[in-house]
C-alpha cells in the first residue's frame, strides 16, 4: 500500500513530522517498507527554456540547444525527437547525478559540440519508464525553480505492507485513523456533502440471485452521471495516482482509482451508453460464459462465479476486473458508477480458479468497509461532478438487513492475554478512537465492532486492538519458570540417536550435508519409489518431481557434483527423511552415507587403498555401537535392497526388523552417475532399533581379572565358501567365560591349499579369572576348539 | 711367603686392570674376564691354590683374594657400562629422520551449520522447560491449513506458495507442509486433558514452498515453538522470546522489539525484530541499536485453533513462535548466501561447518569459537 505524505495530512490532523510517523506505524502493526523522498533526490533538476534549436553540424539525429533558466545561458546537446524551440523542460547540470542513468554529468563534446549539461526525459529522472523525448512542462512554468516543486514531486511517498487482517488500511484514510487512535494527530471529517440527485438512475440493479444466495452480494449502490467531460485529470491528481504507481488514464477512472487508495473503496464505472437495456443484472455465471476484461485478456467463466450482466452478456467480474465492452473512454458522457459489498470467500475462489489478480480483487476478498457503498457514491459524485461536470442521479440500492455483530468481552481478558494492566477507562477510549462502539452491562462489554474492520470476531482480537495501541513495548518480559528442575532430556531417544550417529560418523571423515527431500522421477523408481501419491502436482523443476524413497541417489549426485568441481575422495551423510506413503507412518527417518574414492591416499609413507565394503561396514557397526545397538542382538543377512551390488552388500537385522542396508551401490547405478571407481554405502533405518528394556542408570559391577591373559593360535582349513566368521563364532562357544576374544589373523588361499578350501587362522585370548590355567586346563580348551570346528564345519587343524 | 704372594697377586691385579683400561670391545673385556675370573681364570687358580695352605694363611688370603676379584668384577662392570654408554651414544647420533614430512591422513568430517543451529536451539530452549517433538513432511490440508484457522479461501493461503501431491481417488491432495505450525495441532490433540498443568515444545524440521530464488529454497527449515497452559500471557512470549534472542546471538544487550502483526493462527500476533547495523558494503552487525531486522513471527495461539482441538481457550491460554532456521544461521555466522545449503559443496561445508565434538551447550558456549 502506497501513499503520499500531503494524501495522509489529507486526513490526517497532525504536528507530527514525517520521521515521527514512520516511526509510529511498525507500532501499530503497519511495517514501513520505504520511504521515497524524490524533492531529495530531484533538487538539482530545474526548469528550462529552450531558447534556441540548430541541427548538430555532425549528426543527423542530435540538434544543438541553448537554454535558459531565468539567469544563465546553456549550450545543451540534445537527440530527443520533441525537441523545439520554446518549449519548457527539465535541464541537469554538470555535476548532477542522473537516477535513471545512475551516473553524474560529466562536461564533455558530444561529436564535437559542447553540451553543458542534460534535457531530461522522465525516465532519466526515474519517474517512470517513459523516454519518449524529454519532460515537457506546462508553458507557464516558472524558470529556474526545482522540478520536484514544479512537478508536485515534492510530496514523499510511504510504502507500508498491509497485513491480510487490515483491509480498512488498504486506503490512506485507514491508516490515518490508527495513526490519530495512537495519538499521533486528529482524524479529519471527511466533509461528504450528501447530495440525493437530480433525477432517476439510468440503469437500476437487478439481484437475480435465490435467496439463500443473496449473501453473496450483500449490498450494491449504483448512481448515474451525465453531461460529462471525460478529459484527462488535473496534473494534481495525475501526480497523486503516478506517485502511488497507478497510471493515469482518464478522469472518470482516476477518479475511482483514487478513491479506492483515499477511502480503500474500490468502484467500478460503466459507459451507460454502451450499456444494452436499463438493467445490470448480478447473478451467478454458467459454464463457458466468456468475458472479454479490460485488461484485454478473455476469460472462460465456471459455474457459481458472482458476474454483473446487460441484455447482452456479461460485462463485470464481480469485486475482480470491469467488462473492455461497457468500459468507460475519452468520449464518455454518461456513467454508471457501482459501489458493491460482495462475499470475499466467493472473489477469491473466482479470482484464484482464474488466476486473476487486481487492485479491487485484493481489497474485496480481504473485506471492505460495510457501509462504504452508500457513502462513496455521494462522496464519488462530489469528485465527479468538480472534475468532470454534469449532473448525477438519485441512487439505486439493494441490500440485505445487517446483522448485529456484538462481542461480549470481559475487560480482565486484556490482562489475562496480555499481563498488562491497563484501566478499563484507556482501554475503552482506546477502542472508541478506533470506531467500536461499547455498553457497559455488569462489569461486561458490549462491543460493536466499526463497520470497516471485518476482520474483528472475537475477545483475542479486541485485546489485539487494545494493546496494539497501547504499545507492545510496555508488555512486561516475564521470565518462563521451570516447572521442575528434574533433569529430563529435551530430545527423545530418537533425536538422540541421530545426534550421537551424526557426531560418530563426521569423526570418522564423513561430512554432513541436507539435501532436497525431492527427486526426479527416474531416479526414484531406481530406488523403488516413485509412487503417484508421492508425485508432486507442481514441481518447481523436473529434477525435483517425486518425494525420495531413499537418501543415496541424493548422496551420489553430491558426489558427482563435487567429483565435477574437482574434488577426489567424499564422504557424505544426511540424516532425514525417506517416503514410502503418504501417510505420517510412511516418512521413516534414516542415517545415509556414501564413500567414494581412496580410504588411504598414496604418500611416501603408504600405498593407496579404495574404500570397501569392509569399511561401511565398520562405519554401520560402530554408529550402532554408539547408538546403543547390542552387538549380540544383530544378525547379518545378504538380501540387501536391488540398488546394492547383489555379491558386495548386507543387512543387518534385529528380529525380522532392518536396521541397516550396506555395501557397493549396484554398479549399473555408479556407472549411470558416470563415476570410475565403486561407491559404497549405508542406510541406517534407527527408528527401528527397539528401545533399551532397561531402565537403570547404574551400570553392572566391573570385574577385573589381575592374571595374564593367554593366547592360542590355530590355523583351520575350511571349505572356502564357509564363511569365516563362523569359526571365529564357534571359538567363542567352547567356553564363554574364559574365551574373551577371537580373531581372525588371516584367510590363506594360495599354494598348497586344496582348490576348494581355504585356511583360516585365528587368534584365541583366554582370560583365567580366579587362578592361572594348567596346562591341562588350556590342552583341554584347544582340543575342544579343534573338534568342534571339525565336527560343525567339517574343517581340520592346519599345521603352521 | 704370604707377603710374596700378596705382590704377585698385586702385580697380576695391576696387568688385568691395564688390560681392562685398554680394552675396546666387550668382546676383549669378556676374554679378561674369563680369563681371571672364569674357572680356569688366573685368580681362580689362586683361589684353588689356597686349599693347601694353613689355616691362618688359608684365612687371610682368602679375603685378600675375594677383595681383589670383587675390584676386578667392579671394573669389568664398569667397563661394560662404558661401553654400552659409548654404543647408545653412537647409535642415537646416527637415528635421524626428517621432521618436515607428514603423512597424509583424511580428514575429520563436519557437521552441517544449519544442525548446528537446531542443536542450539535445542540447548537454549531446554534450559527453558522445552523439550523437542516432530511430525510429519507431508500433511493434510487440514492440519497445514484449516486447524490452523486459514480456511480454503483465506488470503493467507495464497502467500504460502504450497506444494501439492497428487489427489487420492476421493480427490483429497496432500500437501508438503508449508511451515512447521501443523505440529502445533497434532502435539495439541495428544494432550490429555484430564493431567494437563503445560506443555513446553519446540519444533524443528524441514518445510516446502513452491518458490526458488536467491533468497528462497523450495526446501527450507523452520522451528516452530509452542507453550501452553493455564496463565500464559504476552509476557512470558516476550520473556521467553528476549532470553532467546540474546542467547543465540551472544549479546546481553541485544534490542528486541516486539511489533504487532497478524498470523491467522495467533492472536494477538508480534513479529520479533533486532537491533543491527547495515555496514557499507552490506554486511550486518547485529546487536546496534539503528535499523531492525526482522527475525521470528508468535503470538498468543488463536481461540479458536484450541478449540478446534478440543482445548477450552477460557481455561488454557499460550502462545506460539516459529522462525526460519536458514535465516538464523546466515546472520549469526555471517553466510551470505542462502542457496549452498543444499549443494552439498564440500569447500563449502568445510568452510561453514562444525567438528562434531564442538557440541553447542550454555556451559561450553552457543558460539563454536574453535571452528
Amino acid at each position: 500500500m502506497k501513499f503520499t505524505w500531503k494524501w495522509l495530512l489529507d486526513h490526517l490532523e497532525t504536528d507530527k513530522k514525517l520521521s515521527e510517523i514512520i516511526e509510529t506505524l511498525p507500532k501499530l502493526g503497519l511495517e514501513v517498507a520505504s520511504v521515497v523522498n524524490l524533492a531529495e533526490d530531484l533538487k538539482n533538476f530545474i526548469s528550462v527554456e529552450i531558447i534556441d534549436v540548430k541541427n548538430h553540424p555532425n549528426a543527423d539525429k542530435l540538434k544543438v540547444c541553448k537554454v535558459f533558466d531565468g539567469k544563465n545561458t546553456f549550450n545543451v546537446v540534445c537527440g530527443a525527437p520533441n525537441v523545439k524551440l520554446g518549449m519548457k523542460s527539465v535541464f541537469a547540470n554538470i555535476g548532477t547525478f542522473i537516477p535513471g542513468l545512475n551516473l553524474k554529468l560529466k562536461k564533455g563534446k558530444i561529436r564535437g559540440e559542447e553540451s553543458l549539461g542534460m534535457l531530461c526525459s522522465e525516465k532519466e529522472l526515474s519517474l517512470s519508464e517513459n523516454h519518449n523525448g524529454i519532460i515537457e512542462l506546462e508553458n507557464s512554468s516558472e524558470l529556474g525553480l526545482s522540478i520536484s516543486d514544479i512537478m508536485d514531486l515534492n510530496d514523499p511517498i510511504i510504502e507500508i505492507e498491509i497485513t491480510p487482517n487490515r483491509s480498512d488500511c488498504l486506503g490512506v484514510r485507514g491508516i490515518a485513523r490508527d495513526l490519530a487512535a495512537a495519538g499521533a494527530g486528529n482524524l479529519k471529517d471527511l466533509n461528504v456533502k450528501f447530495n440525493d440527485g437530480e433525477f432517476d438512475s439510468i440503469i437500476n440493479w437487478h439481484v437475480d440471485l435465490d435467496e439463500d444466495e443473496e449473501y453473496l452480494c450483500p449490498k450494491i449502490f449504483g448512481r448515474s452521471f451525465t453531461n460529462l467531460k471525460n478529459d484527462e485529470s488535473p496534473s494534481w491528481l495525475k501526480n497523486r495516482l503516478i506517485a502511488v504507481d497507478q497510471r493515469p488514464i482518464s478522469s472518470i477512472v482516476d477518479i475511482t482509482n483514487y478513491i479506492m487508495i483515499d477511502i480503500g473503496r474500490p468502484l467500478h464505472a460503466y459507459d451507460i451508453d454502451k450499456i444494452k437495456g436499463r438493467t445490470l443484472r448480478i447473478s451467478k455465471s454458467k459454464k463457458g460464459d466468456k468475458f472479454f476484461a479490460l485488461n484485454g485478456n478473455t476469460y472462460e467463466l465456471d459455474d457459481n462465479m458472482l458476474v454483473i450482466s446487460d441484455e447482452y452478456s456479461v460485462d463485470d467480474l464481480a469485486g475482480i476486473m470491469g467488462g473492455e465492452r461497457t468500459g468507460v473512454t475519452e468520449n464518455t458522457t454518461r456513467m454508471f458508477l457501482e459501489a458493491a459489498i460482495f462475499n470475499p470467500v466467493s472473489i477469491a475462489n473466482t479470482g484464484r480458479k482464474l488466476n486473476l489478480n487486481s487492485d479491487a480483487r485484493y481489497r474485496f476478498e480481504r473485506g471492505l468497509d460495510y457501509n462504504s457503498p452508500e457513502i462513496v457514491m455521494h462522496y464519488a459524485a462530489a469528485m465527479v461532478n468538480k472534475i468532470c461536470g454534469g449532473k448525477f442521479s438519485k441512487i439505486v440500492n439493494f441490500e440485505l438487513e445487517q446483522k448485529n455483530r456484538i462481542i461480549k468481552f470481559d475487560p480482565n481478558t486484556v490482562y489475562q492475554l496480555t499481563g498488562v494492566k491497563i484501566e478499563n477507562k484507556l482501554s475503552k477510549s482506546i477502542l472508541e478512537k478506533l470506531g467500536f462502539k461499547i455498553v457497559s452491562v455488569d462489569n461486561m462489554w458490549d462491543i460493536t465492532p466499526p463497520s470497516w474492520r471485518p476482520d474483528i470476531d472475537g475477545k483475542a482480537d479486541i485485546v489485539e486492538e487494545i494493546i496494539r495501541i497501547h504499545g507492545y513495548e510496555k508488555i512486561p518480559s516475564t521470565k518462563l519458570a521451570r516447572s521442575n528442575y528434574i533433569a529430563k532430556p529435551a530430545m527423545s531417544i530418537k533425536h538422540r540417536q541421530a545426534f550421537f550417529a551424526s557426531k560418530i560418523l563426521a569423526s570418522r571423515g564423513y561430512n554432513e550435508v541436507i539435501t532436497f527431500s525431492f527427486l526426479n522421477k527416474a531416479m526414484a523408481d531406481q530406488f523403488n519409489g516413485g509412487r503417484l501419491a508421492l508425485n508432486l502436482v507442481n514441481p518447481i523443476s523436473s529434477e525435483l518431481t517425486d518425494m525420495r524413497p531413499s537418501i543415496i541417489p541424493n548422496l551420489l549426485l553430491a558426489v558427482k557434483k563435487n567429483l565435477n568441481v574437482g574434488a577426489q575422495d567424499l564422504s557424505f551423510f544426511e540424516i532425514g527423511p525417506i517416503f514410502k506413503g503418504d501417510s505420517p507412518s510412511d516418512q521413516i527417518s534414516t542415517i545415509t552415507g556414501i564413500r567414494y574414492g581412496e580410504k588411504i591416499k598414496k604418500d611416501w609413507q603408504k600405498e593407496a587403498v579404495q574404500f570397501d565394503f569392509y569399511d561401511i561396514k565398520l562405519d554401520v557397526s560402530k554408529t550402532l555401537d554408539a547408538i546403543g545397538v547390542p552387538k549380540n542382538s544383530i544378525k547379518i543377512f545378504k538380501d540387501a535392497p536391488n540398488y546394492f551390488h547383489p555379491g558386495r552388500s548386507a543387512v543387518f537385522k534385529i528380529g525380522q526388523s532392518i536396521i541397516a542396508n550396506f555395501g557397493e551401490i549396484h554398479p549399473n547405478i555408479v556407472d549411470f552417475f558416470g563415476f570410475n571407481k565403486s561407491a559404497i554405502g549405508f542406510e541406517i533405518f534407527y527408528e527401528n532399533i527397539p528401545l533399551p528394556k532397561r531402565n537403570k542408570i547404574s551400570r553392572p559391577m566391573l570385574k577385573i581379572s589381575t592374571l595374564q591373559p593367554v593366547t592360542r593360535e590355530f590355523a583351520f582349513l575350511i571349505n572356502k565358501e564357509i564363511e569365516s566368521e563362523k569359526v571365529c563364532m564357534i571359538a567363542k562357544s567352547i567356553n564363554k567365560d574364559l574365551i574373551t576374544d577371537v580373531i581372525i589373523l588371516d584367510i590363506y588361499n594360495g599354494e598348497k591349499i586344496p582348490q576348494d578350501m581355504k585356511s583360516v587362522a585365528i587368534k584365541v585370548t583366554i582370560q583365567p579369572i580366579q587362578e592361572t590355567l594348567t596346562d591341562s586346563v588350556l590342552e583341554e580348551i584347544s582340543a575342544n576348539l579343534i573338534n568342534a570346528i571339525e565336527k560343525k564345519l567339517l574343517g581340520s587343524l592346519r599345521e603352521i | 711367603m704370604i707377603s710374596e704372594l700378596k705382590v704377585d697377586l698385586q702385580n697380576l691385579l695391576n696387568s688385568i686392570q691395564i688390560s681392562i683400561h685398554n680394552s675396546n670391545t666387550s668382546s676383549e673385556l669378556e676374554n679378561i674376564r674369563v680369563n681371571s675370573l672364569g674357572k680356569k681364570g688366573s685368580i681362580t687358580l689362586y683361589l684353588k691354590n689356597i686349599r693347601d695352605y694353613d689355616l691362618e694363611t688359608k684365612k687371610e688370603m682368602g679375603a685378600y683374594l675375594n677383595e681383589i676379584k670383587s675390584q676386578i668384577n667392579k671394573l669389568i662392570l664398569d667397563k661394560k657400562f662404558f661401553f654400552k654408554k659409548e654404543h647408545l651414544k653412537v647409535k642415537i647420533k646416527s637415528e635421524k629422520i626428517d621432521v618436515s614430512l607428514t603423512p597424509y591422513e583424511a580428514e575429520i568430517g563436519t557437521l552441517h551449520p544449519l544442525s548446528r543451529t537446531i542443536e542450539e536451539l535445542c540447548a537454549i530452549f531446554a534450559d527453558m522447560g522445552f523439550s523437542i517433538v516432530d511430525g510429519p513432511d507431508i500433511e493434510s490440508d487440514y492440519y497445514n491449513f484449516t486447524a490452523l484457522n486459514i480456511p480454503e479461501e483465506h488470503p493467507a493461503r495464497q502467500e504460502h506458495d504450497t506444494f501439492y501431491l497428487q489427489p487420492d481417488i476421493e480427490g483429497h491432495r496432500k500437501v508438503l507442509r508449508t511451515h512447521t505450525s501443523p505440529v502445533q495441532i497434532r502435539t495439541m490433540e495428544k494432550i490429555d486433558l484430564k493431567n494437563f498443568d503445560e506443555i513446553r515444545y519446540i519444533i524443528p524440521g524441514r518445510t516446502y514452498r513452491s518458490d526458488h530464488d536467491a533468497t528462497h529454497s523450495p526446501m527450507f527449515h523452520q522451528c516452530e515453538g509452542l507453550v501452553l497452559g493455564k496463565n500464559i500471557n504476552m509476557g512470558h512470549l516476550k520473556g521467553c522470546l528476549i532470553d532467546f534472542c540474546r542467547t543465540y546471538f551472544n549479546e546481553d544487550n541485544l534490542p528486541v522489539r516486539f511489533r504487532p502483526s497478524y498470523f491467522p493462527f495467533t492472536e494477538p500476533s508480534a513479529e520479533v525484530d533486532i537491533g543491527c547495523k547495515k555496514e557499507n558494503d552490506g554486511s550486518l552487525v547485529i546487536g546496534e541499536e539503528e535499523d531492525w531486522l526482522e527475525i521470528l513471527g508468535s503470538g498468543m495461539v488463536h481461540p479458536r485453533v484450541l478449540q478446534g482441538v478440543g482445548i477450552d481457550p477460557s481455561k488454557y491460554q499460550g502462545f506460539a513462535f516459529g522462525m526460519g532456521l536458514e535465516r538464523l544461521t546466515m546472520l549469526k555466522y555471517g553466510i551470505p548466501d542462502l542457496r549452498p545449503f543444499y549443494d552439498s559443496d564440500l569447500r563449502w561445508l568445510k568452510h561453514y561447518g562444525f567438528l562434531p565434538f564442538d557440541n553447542p551447550s550454555l556451559h561450553s558456549g552457543l558460539n563454536g569459537v574453535f571452528s
